[in-house]
């Protein structure tokens, strides 16, 4: 037998192409589109309906996620305690999300279940008596909840960082005190339940294992009439107004750690710079071998990680490279983080290393895309931007072409020193 | 039901292959029977720094992280009590490279003092990240020692104190690595898109030439029975007070599992759980509370803890959990509260089966607890309960002399 040489690595195959099963389209008889994403190997399916009842849309903070939440405190026919009582019986999930623009209510059931759990669904999305009682506990933990996180370092950072760049007062920053609890009514929440939880303001997505039957059960309790109670308001206005201050530090008594946060406001995914920006971000903090880590985790041991990502809202985005250092060691950290930004703007990035992130990416597709579940996730967040998951077929092959001189002069173009905000919160300094 | 192959090297090397061709990638996870309770009283949380130490390059490979990411892989491993847990994915393209690195880490590591000093340092910052600077993060530090008096599980896996990390040695860390780490003390497990022959082809040549290790037998010291009520009252700066409830129960590979899992799930899977239903909704004493099974390999804990709703005191709070748990151990649950619970653990085994990657790690701990066939053995297990044994279990574990509870007070501004 040979011997084996362990210092060489196997041979391997750079992927080129990901496979993303695309969801097909139909619509259900009262014009409400569904896009159906089939797969998996399991006996599951997971229905998600989709409104336009984000934060966007409220006037007054909390009323939205509130609003999504008390869907699960008792509709006309059962209690918040028999829902509870039946989705656990058949050991299906039911879970609220709320965001910037649009808020959901999904479930996730054995197929074998599926009609008793559409009853329910139907029932929460159309006839929710949103009961006193239930409003004041849900608010009350909330806010306990709130108070909580807001003695963490990493919370206070990114609450500070999103105003600062967005500005406090709008949706994609969403800043708002303790007493916003104490002010929020009930009444509002019903209206802003009358207003945006309707047939002409939502979509749905199915995923997992399909047949004929599962899109006919989804009709007959959702498409077969109009259950719009009223036509939403117009798109809401909200001005971006990034503050002219780009430098902060916040004191949290007796903190041992610091929370960093450095960024900028940016633009979102349908932007012609997005695909060497992702590159850019990948490189300098994207993943376990990003400089950033490399350097500042790896090979000085300041903290136990640190990252950059980037963020796509409809209406615009943002970069930022988040960690929590030994209060000791802040401004060191802060300083390498300022040289690896730098020799991003000053140096080519080499082929090689240009090369593994492209590699890895595609590897990462691939892991993101691995269930009917996650594709449907992914669909979610294309849709609001005109795309469905072939989009991400030909964002790969652009990330492919981009080489380390449009990197460079993105590096340039974008990420400047002066471009950035820096936030950090923790103790003074001994 | 999960279909595998499984077979040993002359090493020693149990593999486990599960092929699951709906996704394009496949998984290399390596479960060595390794964990923090086989550590040194006075060298706590080193089993979690080898860990780190694992990914500071191996003897023939200088950086683990990189050749994995070039084939579009990614990894990471976790470390408990029991075990330590490494695991990758990569393209089904690129299944070798995983095989590679793998098996050079197994054979043996670079063991570079570059790579102790500054793995100490990150995990120090681990530490304070996870436990100081986080409201209520240093409940389990002093939990453990309160409800494990003997038995090494009385530490975190993070370790006892910052100490006793920052005195690792180099030569504490070899020493760790060959008496630990070994092709007879770990389960490979391959899943996904891979076939059995091509997994034991690349197994032989890459795991084969490894040499079997002494493994010292484990001695661990029992737990003594608990026979009298334990508490610790800790003040510390944080918005509410909270409770942590600690009671001893069997291990994880007991058939009791199986009926104190459930006795758990009446009162606290889900939102008609009794717990929920009556401490949060209906009399509003807490704004969270749950109570969750450890799960250890060892003689593990039933665990409760909440979080107090404002203006409650502690006292009210805690006769409140009595209440529930008296009642568990009075009377018997309805035949339709158990099938309920029954119903919840199939369907997320059924959940949990999507992911392949978690199939390998579920294969491994069964194989290294009992054996792998068990995984497919669950759901009956879970249906032989009966409501009698609820009540049974909540009788025998859910009662003031086996129970150790942590009042965390919230320091009056």
């Amino acid at each position: 037998m040979e011997k084996l040489n362990r210092s060489l690595p196997p041979q391997f195959k750079t992927i080129e192409h990901v496979d993303i099963p695309i969801s097909k389209q139909d619509v259900l008889s009262n014009q409400i589109p569904v896009h159906i994403i089939e797969g998996g190997s399991q006996e599951v399916l997971k229905i998600e309906i989709i409104f336009n009842a984000g934060l966007w849309y409220q006037k007054s903070p909390l009323i939205a996620g509130t609003c999504n939440l008390m869907l699960n405190e008792g509709t006309e026919k059962y209690t918040a305690a028999e829902l509870a009582e039946k989705f656990d019986f058949y050991g299906a999930y039911i879970a609220y999300n709320n965001s910037q623009h649009d808020a959901s209510v999904s479930i996730y059931t054995l197929k074998k279940y599926l009609k008793e759990t559409l009853d329910l669904l139907e029932e929460i999305i159309k006839r929710p008596t949103f009961p006193e009682k239930e409003f004041k506990t849900i608010l009350s933990n909330k806010k306990q909840s709130f108070l909580v996180n807001r003695e963490k370092t990493n919370a206070l950072a990114k609450e500070k960082f999103n105003s600062l760049i967005y500005g406090d007062k709008h949706p994609y920053a969403n800043v708002f005190d303790a007493k916003a609890f104490d002010e929020v009514q009930l009444n509002d929440i019903k209206n802003f339940y009358k207003d945006f939880y309707t047939s002409d303001n939502c979509h749905i997505i199915i995923s997992g294992k399909m047949n004929d039957t599962v899109i006919q059960e989804v009709e007959n309790r959702f498409g077969a009439s109009s259950w719009k109670t009223k036509t939403p308001d117009v798109n809401p206005e909200h001005k971006l107004i990034s503050s002219e201050n780009k430098k902060i530090f916040v004191r949290k008594k007796d903190a041992v750690q610091s929370s960093i946060r450095i960024g900028r406001p940016l633009f979102n995914k349908t932007h012609e710079d997005f695909p060497g920006i992702m590159l850019f971000n990948l490189i300098l903090g994207g993943y376990f071998g990003s400089r950033l880590m490399q350097n500042i985790r790896e090979d000085k041991g300041y903290t136990y990680g640190i990252n950059s990502l980037l963020l796509s809202h409809l209406e615009s985005g943002h970069f930022a490279i988040v960690t929590e250092v030994g209060k000791d060691v802040c401004d060191d950290a802060i300083s390498e983080i300022y040289k690896e930004v730098t020799r991003l703007r000053e140096v080519l990035v080499p082929e090689e290393e240009l090369n593994l992130v492209k590699n890895y990416f595609a590897g990462e597709m691939l892991r993101s895309f691995d269930s009917p579940f996650a594709l449907s996730e992914s669909l979610r967040g294309n849709l609001p931007f005109g795309f469905n998951n072939s989009y991400y077929e030909k964002f790969l092959q652009e990330i492919k072409a981009i080489t380390s001189g449009k990197i460079m002069e993105l590096a340039n173009k974008y990420f400047k020193q002066e471009n950035l905000y820096e936030i950090v919160v923790g103790e003074n300094k001994d | 039901m999960i279909e595998f192959d499984k077979f040993t090297l002359n090493n020693g090397l149990k593999v486990i292959v599960h092929k699951d061709t709906s996704t394009p990638l496949v998984a290399v996870n390596i479960l060595y029977n390794i964990g923090a309770k086989d550590e040194d009283p006075e060298q706590t949380g080193f089993a979690h720094l080898f860990e780190h130490l694992m990914f500071g390059g191996s003897v023939n490979i200088p950086n683990y992280d990189e050749p994995l990411q070039k084939v579009g892989g990614d990894n990471n491993a976790w470390t408990n009590n029991d075990v330590t847990n490494y695991y990758l994915t990569v393209p089904k393209e690129n299944l070798e490279t995983g095989f590679w690195l793998e098996s050079d880490r197994m054979l043996s590591l670079a063991f570079t003092e570059k790579s102790l000093e500054v793995q100490k340092a990150v995990v120090v910052e681990e530490f304070k990240q996870h436990y100081f600077n986080q409201p209520y993060g240093d409940v389990w530090l002093h939990l453990r020692p309160l409800a494990y008096k003997k038995h090494p599980y009385q530490w975190s896996t993070i370790g006892k104190c910052l100490e006793h990390i920052e005195d690792a040695q180099l030569q504490d860390v070899k020493n760790f690595f060959f008496h630990h780490y070994a092709p007879n003390n770990a389960v490979l497990v391959v899943s996904g898109n891979a076939e059995t022959e091509e997994v034991k082809r690349l197994a032989e040549k890459w795991f084969g030439p490894i040499e079997r290790r002494e493994i010292p037998e484990r001695k661990l010291p029992a737990e003594p029975k608990q026979t009298e009520f334990r508490s610790l009252h800790l003040e510390r700066d944080v918005p509410y007070d909270a409770i942590y409830m600690a009671f001893h129960m069997g291990s994880r590979s007991d058939d009791d599992f199986y009926k104190v899992d459930l006795l758990s799930d009446i009162l606290s899977n889900g939102q008609s759980s009794r717990i929920f239903q009556t401490l949060i909704k209906e009399k509003n004493l807490f704004s969270t509370i749950d109570a969750y099974l450890t799960g250890d390999f060892e003689p593990g804990l039933f665990v409760i803890s909440g979080k107090l709703t404002e203006g409650i005191s502690l006292e009210n709070a805690e006769k409140a959990i009595w209440e529930v748990l008296d009642e568990v151990c009075a009377s018997k649950a309805d035949e339709y509260e158990l099938q309920k619970v029954k119903n919840k653990i199939e369907s997320s085994l059924v959940f949990s089966e999507i992911s392949f990657l978690n199939k390998a790690m579920n294969i491994a701990q069964h194989e290294i607890t009992g054996q792998a066939e068990d995984i497919n053995l669950e759901v009956e297990k879970y249906n032989k309960v009966t409501t009698d044994d609820l009540q049974a279990m909540a009788q025998k574990i859910l009662i003031k002399e086996n129970c150790s509870t942590l009042y965390y007070h919230a320091k009056k501004q």
